[in-house]
């Protein structure tokens, strides 16, 4: 009995010492706060590879839905001691957590990463990570807009797919029938039309600010805009579709029910796979660049908290994800690109989605601007998306709501 | 200190830490300009925020659609509750499983309600504008002039065995004899109703439209998970816009000042239905 339970005493000390000695081992454990999106299994997947090269440092990925994300982000950087290591970030809320003085410059780490080649990522993109001259994020994916058009309806047709924002009104209106429509819209209020409407502004040579900073969301070309916006609403996208956002739109494009949408460039793959959501539809789609030619860029960056515990053990993940090989990787399986080596590399067009989806791509992102900058951008989003909708729906005159969204823009600033 | 205030010593500090204090920080952040990404920057600002909201045109635009929301929705329950507690009441057979069915909705949580009706009201996927269509009809249930009436509906679907739940249990309790007496007086059906039933169940009334209106002034998840409170601002309801103000913009000083303006509006609704309810 004795002996028993001095063996038993030893092997108790043993074991404790032997789960002393693995903690210590353990260096760090990086809670990272993702968005469920495809590319985030493509990450997860990946990140098996990181752990396996690295077993001192364990990955926890909190994946949630978008709507989640900002608060949640909010609390874990006002909080003593961050609950996330690791956070991504969209591009609107860029400048505004890093002057709130939530992330980390990460230019020393950078600089100090040799084989990461930062410069290849391409500008337009790496840029909305940049605040006042530091890199609080590096590109994760992007979302540019494109436009997604049945390659064969204008292919029989034997009708050009337009360039310019005059061509495409009237090549979608000349498309419309009684039941199929020549472009699937997203006019849902807030972030979903300000992303849509936005090429539509670039294609008139508008924007939200100009050079000075002065808010020009009201002037000419924004007008023009919107009355084309809402006349090819009126007339050539589907009926009743005022509370139409991203999916309602994509569905109505896989359907057959029209012939063209701008929505995220890497929509295209997934329209054309077979067995897909398109049917025998599938192979029939093609991208293009938005009429006009400058696409509203979205992105999201990865970026490391300024209260986050282990500052090295966090980048040397973000590092390594975003490294030219892995990032090659990514797209490969299927991830939206953001280095210029990636979508230039023939092994990707080969085992990707063919030379002409990249290549494409990177006419998209070269002239592609953010959706919006400066630390509201969130907010301003939302203010002239509210606008954007209450015009189409009819309560307001375009110049009534675009003269509000100025107003509340300079509100904000 | 006597023993009968400390008996009610750690409830009033209970209250104290989980009401009045919030409360106050609350009124406190209300007067400065607070903002959760700009914390090392609070400013004072008095009652500029409570000024400033007042003639805020989206502020004054989401208050009157929840005024009307409320007004509407609840209307709707009670003269749908009343019809349906007055027809129940005379139900001989089945009574039990009518009502087990009729009270339904009310277990579903809104959230749930919401995503149902956006897709049964769907123009493109929706069954009850297909239906509709067969019929000849093309509604648009959530175009800028329907949709805050559509969201009513929704209400009144969800919360009408509510009502019915209170009339019910109102009707049942009333005595039987004023009844006899205006049939021996040969009171017609609707007289009845008019002079005896519905006097007799005004406090029961009163108090079922306090809660209702209460939880009217409250509703979120149908807009949230609809309509976001478009087209335009037809359906930005209060909540939503305060949720917005504080939680997506961070602006919690005017989140706050506004929120103390909802309290504001809802106590003098209280009031008011209070004193219609101790008038005899």
């Amino acid at each position: 009995m004795n002996r028993l339970c001095k063996w038993s005493l030893t092997t108790l000390m043993t074991g404790t010492a032997a789960v002393m000695i693995s903690g210590a081992s353990l260096a760090a454990e990086l809670n990272i706060i993702i968005e469920e999106v495809p590319d985030y299994d493509i990450v997860k997947k990946l990140t098996e590879k990181f752990e396996a090269a690295n077993p001192d440092i364990k990955v926890n990925f909190d994946a949630m839905p978008f709507d989640a994300m900002r608060d949640k982000i909010l609390t874990s950087s006002l909080a003593p001691s961050a609950t996330y290591d690791v956070i991504i970030v969209d591009n609107p809320w860029m400048e505004e957590f890093s002057r709130a003085g939530y992330l980390t410059p990460l230019d020393d780490f950078i600089k100090a990463d040799e084989g990461y080649k930062y410069d290849d990522f391409i500008k337009a993109v790496a840029d909305v990570g940049v605040v006042d001259g530091k890199t609080y994020g590096v590109p994760y994916y992007n979302y540019a807009l494109g436009l997604i058009v049945r390659q064969d309806i204008f292919d029989d047709k034997g009708i050009e797919v337009p360039t310019t924002l005059e061509d495409y009104v009237s090549v979608v209106k000349e498309l419309t029938t009684d039941d199929f429509y020549g472009a699937a819209m997203q006019p849902q209020k807030g972030y979903k039309i300000m992303e849509e409407w936005k090429n539509w502004l670039y294609a008139e040579g508008g924007e939200l600010f100009d050079e000075n900073g002065e808010v020009i969301i009201n002037n000419d070309a924004a007008v023009k805009a919107l009355d084309m916006y809402i006349d090819t609403y009126n007339t050539a996208a589907p009926k009743n579709s005022l509370n139409w956002g991203f999916d309602e739109a994509l569905r109505a494009v896989s359907s057959g029910k029209a012939a063209t949408m701008l929505s995220y460039n890497w929509m295209l793959p997934t329209l054309n796979a077979k067995g897909g959501m398109s049917g025998d539809l599938a192979g029939k789609f093609k991208l293009y660049e938005v009429p006009g030619g400058k696409a509203a860029l979205g992105a999201w960056f990865w970026g490391i908290p300024a209260n986050a515990e282990d500052k090295d053990a966090a980048w040397k993940f973000v590092s390594w994800i975003t490294s030219p090989e892995v990032a090659k990787e990514r797209v490969i399986a299927g991830g939206a690109p953001v280095r210029t080596s990636v979508i230039n590399d023939k092994d990707v067009w080969e085992k990707g989605f063919g030379k002409d989806y990249y290549t494409t791509l990177q006419g998209i992102l070269e002239d592609a601007a953010p959706l919006a900058t400066g630390p509201h951008a969130e907010e301003l989003i939302e203010i002239v998306g509210t606008e954007l909708s209450a015009a189409v729906s009819g309560q307001k005159t375009v110049k009534e709501a675009l003269d509000a969204a100025a107003n509340g823009v300079k509100r904000t600033q | 200190m006597s023993l009968r205030y400390r008996l009610i010593l750690p409830l009033t500090l209970l209250l104290a830490a989980v009401m009045a204090y919030p409360l106050v920080f609350s009124a406190w952040i209300s007067l400065h300009d607070y903002r959760l990404t700009r914390l090392y920057d609070v400013r004072f600002r008095g009652l500029d925020n409570y000024l400033y909201i007042f003639g805020d045109a989206p502020f004054l635009k989401a208050m009157t659609n929840t005024l009307m929301f409320v007004a509407g929705a609840v209307s709707l329950e009670l003269v749908l509750g009343l019809g349906l507690a007055l027809l129940l009441q005379r139900l001989v057979r089945f009574q039990n499983f009518a009502r087990a069915v009729l009270l339904a909705p009310m277990f579903i949580t809104p959230i749930a309600v919401g995503l149902m009706f956006r897709f049964m009201l769907s123009s493109e996927l929706g069954v009850i504008p297909h239906y509709l269509r067969l019929m000849g009809l093309g509604v648009d249930w959530f175009s800028a002039d329907l949709a805050l009436f559509s969201l009513m509906l929704i209400d009144a679907w969800q919360w009408t065995p509510f009502m019915l739940l209170m009339f019910l249990a109102g009707l049942e309790a009333l005595p039987r004899s004023p009844f006899e007496a205006a049939k021996v007086d040969g009171a017609s059906p609707w007289m009845t109703f008019w002079h005896v039933t519905l006097p007799m169940l005004r406090p029961v009334i009163l108090v079922a439209l306090i809660i209702r209106a209460l939880d009217a002034f409250k509703v979120f998840e149908y807009v949230y998970a609809i309509t976001r409170g478009g087209p335009g601002d037809a359906t930005e309801v209060i909540l939503f816009h305060i949720y917005k103000t504080g939680f997506r913009f961070f602006r919690m000083g005017e989140a706050a000042a506004m929120a103390f303006i909802l309290i504001a509006i809802t106590l003098v609704l209280v009031v008011i239905l209070y004193s219609a309810m101790q008038r005899k």
